[in-house]
């Protein structure tokens, strides 16, 4: 049993760097621009999910309307870097900070909610920001959207080509991952769980919830909000439809296959869910047939998925993982 | 704003309040039955108009493509209750309003796939030029969709206050259990409420796709518009929600009529988000407190 248990921790300690050296690889194993372009979205909408998984899988709160701070982070740095040409580091802070005070504001009257109100709130911000986005054209140029938004740059150095964005994007998500398996390790982390217990329960043992509820929603909301802001650099363009309310069911639906109270479960969850319309990046060889049908049916995939999960598989990618691990200690 | 003016935005207030007001009244049903909203209620109206599209395709006479559209949209309310929520019934409102979800996803979807992703026209029921009352002109459609919705409400306030089934669908909504031991078929209750309220909601999209059309991606609006009207009353009484659809409908057509038409959608979502903010009972409920 305890050597089982060394085991696991030596699993636990080597498998992150075995990972960060996979995706450290991948550019010396390859040149292919269409695997890069593809992966990095993987990473931005790890950055996402990352921050989804402490709001819903530890503190048990729904949003429906994260895609709206994704949108708030690629707006900010579309508008700043490319019409008032501002570094794009600068750029990038502000619209984080942009994100996470909006989050701060949302969160602060909807202390009040749970549950369904919640997921109906978030949805209707989203809802309203979407129709801030279209008809503030000023900024954000209207149903066009924002086109030749620069590259990332930091002083001289700039992030020009797909695997330069791929390492930028893969470092920041393999940052926030690392500093989010270490948050929910510690006191924070299982005050989060004890909301998810039962917030009643979590307030009698002298936390206080409300506090944690907003500190949670603005840390994933600024999350939703950095992966935007990367987002506008790398792709160059900005526009209404990809901030839609389907992008934000599809992060919840990559929360809900990666299991509750698990960081890793929703990371390889989104993995898998945001590379299935693109398996082509992956295995050359597919048919164009089979790729176009993966992407027609892609909601109905997730839906499926979603709800199979929860009925047949309520703890998610990360309850077969525990259950393997049970499994094992038990031979 | 000349009063006939002001009173034709008051008509096209009320005749997308009475729309509202169904599909409200789909929320409150389940709500009241099982305490949980159901995400998809918005994708029952999108089938209502979708499937009632498809009947007169195939061939069906207009009222008869209308009500099987709103069976067929019942039948499904009532699949989606018993194989997707009753396994997980007794695992709590986080995991139920999740599979909700998944499931408005996949009935837009699939309607995507089967129906294409045009927009599509029903016939008008009678057509006819409109009526003019009062210096208002009003499409004979409208009067079909007040007509229809003031059926249901009056037939569901009945039932509510005069059957036997109205009676356990009231005990249900106040204890579950106290309605199971008095011999109460809960179960049956809540895939009733379903049911129910899938038609209600195919029955909005299906009078009103005359007069607006429908596509396959037309549900998740209702559904905001829908719940936002449902909340507004309090998720009490259907009349009540017919109330706060009421209310909604003529609030979004003033705001069209003294603003811009660019805003008439934020208006429902900024009532949504100032009742749930400010008075999370609605217009007509009373606070209620957590029980541990």
């Amino acid at each position: 049993m305890s050597a089982r248990y060394g085991l696991d921790r030596a699993i636990a300690r080597v498998a992150p760097v075995l990972i960060v050296a996979l995706v450290a690889a991948v550019p010396l194993l390859t040149d292919d621009r269409y695997l890069f372009k593809v992966l990095t979205f993987v990473g931005l909408n790890v950055i996402v999910v990352t921050g989804l998984a402490l709001l819903f899988g530890y503190a048990g709160q729904i949003s429906l309307g994260h895609a709206a701070f994704f949108g708030i982070g690629a707006y900010s740095v579309g508008y700043l870097t490319a019409t008032r040409a501002l570094p794009w580091l600068a750029a990038v802070a502000i619209g984080v900070a942009l994100a996470s005070v909006v989050g701060l504001l949302l969160s602060l009257p909807m202390l009040r909610l749970k549950g369904h109100y919640l997921a109906m709130a978030t949805l209707a911000f989203s809802e309203i920001l979407g129709v801030f986005f279209v008809e503030a054209s000023a900024i954000t140029g209207g149903n066009d959207g924002l086109r030749g938004i620069p590259f990332p740059s930091v002083g001289p150095f700039k992030i020009a080509t797909p695997g330069a964005s791929y390492l930028l994007v893969w470092g920041v998500a393999i940052i926030v991952v690392v500093l989010a398996s270490n948050l929910v390790r510690t006191r924070p982390g299982r005050a989060l769980r004890a909301v998810h217990g039962t917030e009643l329960g979590a307030q009698a043992c002298g936390i206080d919830t409300g506090r944690l509820r907003v500190q949670v929603f603005t840390l994933s909301a600024g999350l939703a909000g950095l992966a935007g802001a990367l987002y506008a650099g790398v792709v160059g363009f900005v526009s209404p439809t990809t901030f839609s309310l389907e992008f934000s069911v599809l992060l919840v639906a990559m929360v809900v296959l990666g299991g509750t109270g698990s960081i890793t479960g929703p990371v390889v969850a989104c993995v898998a869910l945001t590379l299935l319309p693109y398996i082509d990046a992956l295995v050359p060889g597919l048919p164009r047939d089979a790729v176009a049908f993966l992407q027609d049916w892609e909601a109905d995939i997730s839906g499926i998925v979603m709800i199979g999960v929860l009925l047949f598989a309520p703890g998610g990618v990360a309850g077969m993982l525990r259950r393997s691990r049970r499994a094992g200690d038990a031979s | 704003m000349s009063s006939s003016e002001l009173l034709q935005f008051v008509v096209s207030g009320l005749q997308n309040g009475a729309v509202y007001a169904l599909v409200a009244l789909g929320f409150t049903l389940v709500y009241a039955s099982t305490g949980i909203i159901n995400f998809a209620q918005g994708e029952f109206f999108m089938l209502g108009g979708v499937l009632a599209v498809a009947g007169v395709r195939f061939g069906l006479p207009l009222p008869l493509a209308v009500v099987a559209s709103v069976l067929v949209s019942a039948g499904i309310g009532v699949a989606l209750e018993r194989f997707a929520l009753r396994p997980r019934r007794d695992s709590g409102g986080l995991v139920l309003i999740i599979i909700t979800i998944g499931a408005s996803m996949v009935l837009k979807s699939l309607a995507r796939h089967i129906f294409g992703p045009n927009e599509m026209a029903l016939p008008a029921f009678t057509p006819g030029p409109p009526v003019i009352i009062g210096g208002a002109a009003i499409d004979p459609q409208v009067l079909w969709i007040w007509g229809l919705t003031f059926v249901v409400v009056v037939a569901l306030t009945l039932v509510y206050a005069k059957t036997k089934l109205g009676r356990a669908m009231r005990a249900c909504s106040l204890s579950h259990d106290a309605a199971r031991l008095m011999g109460v078929d809960t179960a049956g209750v809540v895939m009733l409420s379903f049911g129910l309220a899938a038609a209600l909601g195919a029955l909005g999209g299906a009078v009103v796709a005359p007069l607006t059309q429908t596509a396959f991606d037309v549900g998740a609006r209702a559904g905001i518009k829908g719940f936002a009207a449902a909340i507004l009353g309090g998720l009490g009484s259907p009349v009540a929600a017919v109330v706060g659809g009421l209310l909604l409908g003529v609030l979004e057509s003033l705001s069209v009529g003294f603003l811009s038409s660019t805003y008439k959608d934020v208006i429902s979502l900024v009532v949504l988000l100032a009742v749930l903010f400010l008075r999370p009972q609605g217009l007509f409920g009373r606070a209620g407190k957590e029980k541990v």
